[in-house]
């Protein structure tokens, strides 16, 4: 059943979120700075989305993340069109589709935004999957420059004591490769500076995720993945600190004033792995024409996440532990203390995860968090085959009927 | 002399009788349980309307995927060989060859001589196999014959973005409960087809001809759509049933 | 040849070996997947290194853990495991590799109901000093870890002993594939493939003897005459297709070398026998034929495929990949395009553990032996 819900105009633009339109703003003004690099003498560095980016800002570096290109491609549901001519180049379509839509946009120079700038050197963290080290070679080759690999080492039962020390030692290696790249010495103040930038970041969009812990939450988890854009891309600098403290702002109001994102917030639902971008409005329509609210997700709290091992005598040592801690770098026992600890600071009523094809280090173990989820927690939990960029491998029909069939038990669950 | 190739394929078994003059003729049976019989008889059936006896037959060569159950063949080649001699006879320009059967479909690149240089199939995926085709005529509830006719009336075709087989008939079936045209349906599965076997010539890199074989060659609604993803046109090869056999049969007369 | 019929009789059927060896020995038998398991320190520590294969069955229990576009390396083992049939395993060693390994180490931990669990963390590049120190730190590490599972001290005689036993047998192991590269007909790939798959599951001791005494045997043996054949190189991870050398065969090829994890990837590569044990065997590691999860550099792989293909003399490349293993996957359209600008012919056949229908696969071996 889908309730149609009566909106009057002035709700609905009361609802919308005012700071997109700065978000936006920034966002192209960040892409016309790569993009004028070269002219600008400045240096491009590609970068995973979790990888250690202060000491590439506090050297001047424009950072630039091919996975938030990724998503662009997957929002302008140009996924298909560059993923099938990665697959021409020769790679199957069941490697990460962020990695085929990239390797295929970089020998055409196609996607939304006309290609990435050319990089200077690729800089690849590998706490978020091993996919990226593959990737990473692959375009090291292709643009014939330098990769830095940014080894952390998977936390299975433990963050050693010789992972630890590598991982700090690595920080090390990292300036040395800047200064070469570069031609001048590394800035330690400056770095300083970026890191505490990037905690104050991460730590105002913690409180911006736990506005959603009020009821109704004033935004949803789709709104979280369209603002995380600057958390990935401009942590590290003022524009991302000022931008969060404004959107904190807009967000505390919307609680004062009582203002759902989801007008009948019924159901209180919690998003795990990534988006599947080429349908996050159907997604959110669908959810709301339920009275369901994604009030929280894993994937957007990967990063605020971070910002727990601040340490501001130590600054080299709390980004080695927030970058090696990150949470699909950890194994799924500690994936699903997390999990409780958002159930129940966030009141989440179901758990809807993303079978996500692109990513397996996310995706294998769901099964396992399902089960412990709805039996140790008694939450129920709907696994959603899809992918985040190949619209190819999702059937709308199939998610509509499963989501209606969960929210259907939820009620269910909440009568009785 | 005279050869005879054999094709024996899941379906249905095909062979040609050839020779130094040309083409004495060609005869098309369904392979059923046993290929070794499907071959034999329809080998014995066409020497028989030819007025032929076996020991006038100098060399058979049989292909396809019952090739080796034949005895009595002087030597089994695999079809991808067989597909290439047979579209080079019949038209020596051919440098590429796009052939869709019912279980896979392949892409053979000739060289100047005739000779296959490089060839690529389909994974185990039925995605782009005529066996799709079946699968969506059965959910459309309708023939596959008039697929090509419904095809040309479609003027904006419907998008099939799945690739697994079971996932876009599910889709197919959304699409009729919709109430979209039959004709945008099949306009759109054709567009999904072409999609993916290009996607396989490119994997290889298309040659200039390009020519189709296979029982799917005869769907003209979908050769257009190749066309149209290829951007290149196809040229008609005339017997593309049989070509696998012919092949078969012009390998045999070269082995004198 | 009397010398191959243990190695056939293990390589069908390892777990039988394995159970029958512990019950003789007592000796714990600890399971790995991978050749980046430290096996000198299982040695050492007096346990039996087995190499867990996956499974030619159903797999039904495993599909409760793990989606369908995980490989069937990792599907299959976990199979066997919930089927109960690796009950005689005292523990399992998960070197870290890719991402799909990774999180079967979590599930397999939590579910396979095997008493020890050992998660070797390994660096995922091989070539910058801070990785080289924690390689070794994480070997160590591994042999603390070890001793505390086990209750067992590992002595630094026992290790500097395990390191000469494994030097032994893999230099026997080099020097079959050297013998029969120089001369196909020696020896069936099928037999070898048997040969370097029980190499991964014996009593490593016997073993070496074992090899010797084959290397032996071999040397007073006329070879079968393969001249029609074409040598053919095969590449990839895991091969536990032993049919796949003789459609091979039968479609005109034969295989002369190949760069494949069952294959020379666990055998290439001599440990330094003065020093710290320990620092030699990392080193070893960070020298040999890397597999794709791991960095030595941006060509070392191409480079290393076709210096081998070169002096294999191969005529074309088989790559044997499981389907949905991403690291192999990624390197397939550089691999191919080295081997396309040395001029060598390269097929790719994307298996699962079972292989694709016959016909196809015949089909399209056949079409690329007759094209070399």
């Amino acid at each position: 059943m889908t309730a149609v819900n009566t909106i009057t105009p002035s709700a609905a633009d009361e609802r919308k979120i005012q700071s997109v339109k700065r978000m936006k703003e920034i966002m192209t003004a960040y892409y016309i700075d790569a993009k004028t690099a070269a002219e600008n003498n400045k240096k491009v560095a590609w970068i995973t989305s979790g990888g250690p980016v202060e000491p590439l800002i506090a050297m001047d570096v424009i950072p630039v993340y091919p996975e938030n290109h990724g998503a662009m491609i997957g929002a302008a549901k140009m996924g298909i069109d560059l993923c099938e001519r990665s697959e021409q180049m020769g790679y199957a379509r069941d490697l990460c589709s962020y990695a085929r839509a990239d390797i295929a946009c970089a020998t055409v120079d196609g996607g939304p935004i006309g290609g990435l700038p050319r990089p200077d050197f690729l800089v690849c963290c590998n706490n978020i999957c091993g996919t990226v080290l593959k990737w990473y070679e692959v375009q090291a080759r292709y643009f014939n420059v330098p990769l830095f690999i940014f080894d952390t080492p998977f936390i299975h039962t433990e963050f050693s004591i010789e992972a630890q020390k590598y991982v700090r030692r690595q920080f090390e290696e990292f300036f040395v490769f800047l200064e070469e790249q570069c031609g001048r010495r590394f800035d330690g103040d400056r770095f300083e500076e970026t890191a505490r930038l990037s905690y104050e970041a991460l730590h105002l969009w913690q409180d911006i995720l736990d506005t959603t812990t009020k009821r109704p939450s004033p935004m949803t988890a789709f709104d979280a993945f369209t603002h995380l854009a600057l958390i990935v891309t401009l942590r590290g600098t003022r524009t991302a600190v000022d931008y969060y403290t404004q959107l904190r702002e807009e967000m505390l109001g919307r609680v004062a004033r009582g203002v759902a994102m989801v007008p009948r917030e019924e159901h209180r639902l919690l998003w795990d792995n990534l988006p599947i971008w080429y349908r996050m409005r159907w997604l959110s329509e669908t959810f709301a024409s339920h009275n369901a609210s994604l009030v929280a997700d894993t994937y957007t709290s990967a990063w605020s996440g971070m910002g727990d091992h601040f340490d501001d005598k130590d600054l080299v040592g709390a980004l080695a532990s927030s970058y090696a801690n990150i949470y699909i770098n950890i194994s799924i026992d500690r994936m699903f203390e997390s999990l409780k600890k958002k159930i129940q600071k966030y009141e989440i009523d179901g758990l809807v995860m993303h079978s996500n094809r692109s990513c397996k280090p996310y995706s294998f173990g769901q099964y396992d968090l399902q089960r412990r989820v709805m039996d140790e927690l008694g939450v129920p939990a709907l696994v959603i085959e899809a992918d985040m960029v190949d619209e190819r491998a999702f059937s709308e029909a199939q998610v509509d009927t499963r989501i209606e069939a969960f929210v259907e038990t939820l009620r269910q669950k909440r009568v009785s | 002399m005279i050869a005879a190739g054999i094709d024996i394929g899941s379906i249905t078994t095909k062979a040609v009788l050839l020779s130094e003059e040309g083409i004495l003729g060609s005869h098309v049976r369904f392979t059923g349980y046993n290929a070794e019989q499907a071959g034999r008889t329809v080998l014995d059936e066409l020497a028989a309307q030819l007025g032929l006896k076996r020991k006038d037959i100098r060399r058979i060569i049989s292909t396809g995927y019952g090739r080796r159950s034949l005895d009595f063949a002087d030597r089994a080649l695999t079809e991808i060989i067989c597909h290439g001699a047979g579209a080079f006879y019949q038209n020596s320009g051919i440098r590429c060859i796009i052939d869709i059967g019912g279980q896979d479909s392949k892409v053979i690149l000739l060289d100047e001589t005739g000779k296959v240089k490089d060839f690529v199939m389909n994974d185990k995926c039925a995605a782009g196999t005529g066996r799709f085709l079946e699968v969506m005529a059965r959910a459309l509830e309708v023939d596959l014959e008039a697929f090509p006719v419904l095809a040309v009336k479609a003027t904006s075709p419907a998008r099939i973005s799945n690739l697994c087989t079971v996932f876009a008939e599910s889709e197919v079936i959304s699409l009729i409960a919709k109430g979209t045209p039959r004709e945008e349906i099949v306009a759109g599965i054709h567009q999904a087809i072409a999609q993916r076997v290009v996607a396989l010539a490119r994997r290889i890199g298309v040659r200039e001809p390009v020519t189709m074989t296979g029982g799917v060659a005869r769907n003209s609604g979908l050769v257009s759509e190749i066309e149209r993803e290829l951007s290149l046109p196809i040229i008609e090869n005339p017997l593309p049933q049989v070509n696998g056999a012919l092949g078969a049969a012009v390998l045999g007369l070269r082995m004198g | 040849m009397r010398e191959l019929e243990e190695f056939r009789r293990v390589a069908r059927d390892p777990y039988t070996y394995a159970e029958s060896l512990k019950k003789e020995t007592g000796r714990p038998i600890i399971g790995s997947f991978c050749s980046y398991a430290p096996e000198e320190i299982v040695v050492a520590a007096g346990a039996v290194p087995f190499r867990i294969f996956g499974t030619r069955e159903n797999i039904t229990r495993a599909d409760a853990h793990l989606q369908a576009y995980a490989c069937s390396l990792a599907r299959g083992s976990l199979e066997e495991a919930l089927a109960g049939k690796l009950k005689f395993l005292d523990g399992t060693i998960f070197p870290h590799t890719c991402d799909t390994i990774q999180r079967l180490s979590d599930i397999w931990r939590l579910n396979a109901g095997i008493p020890l669990h050992w998660d070797v963390v390994l660096p995922v590049k091989l070539n910058t000093e801070s990785a080289r120190d924690y390689l070794a730190g994480v070997i160590s590490k591994f042999r603390r870890d070890m001793e505390t599972g086990l209750g067992v001290e590992i002595g630094e005689d026992a290790l500097i002993e395990a390191v000469a036993l494994f030097n032994r047998i893999r230099g026997n192991l080099n020097t079959l594939y050297e013998m029969r590269r120089k001369s196909p007909g020696l020896i069936d790939a099928g037999d070898l493939h048997a040969v370097v798959k029980s190499s991964m599951v014996m009593d490593r001791r016997d073993l070496a003897a074992k090899l010797e005494a084959l290397v032996e045997a071999l040397r007073r043996t006329e070879p079968r005459d393969v001249d029609g054949l074409h040598r053919l190189f095969l590449a990839g991870g895991v091969c536990s297709h032993p049919e796949i050398y003789s459609l091979l065969e039968e479609s005109g090829g034969v295989t002369v070398w190949d760069d494949l994890c069952t294959g020379t990837r666990y055998f290439e590569g001599l440990i330094a026998e003065s020093g710290d044990p320990v620092a030699a065997i990392a080193d070893r590691y960070a020298i040999r034929a890397a597999c794709p999860a791991k960095h030595a550099s941006l060509v070392s792989r191409g480079d290393h495929l076709i210096r081998a293909v070169r002096e294999s003399r191969a005529r074309g490349v088989i790559f044997l990949f499981l389907k949905f293993c991403d690291p192999h996957a990624f390197d397939y359209p550089y691999l191919k395009s080295s081997l396309d600008e040395a001029g060598v012919p390269s097929m790719v056949l994307e298996v699962e553990e079972q292989l694709p229908p016959e016909g196809q696969l015949r089909t399209r071996l056949e079409t690329f032996v007759s094209l070399l």
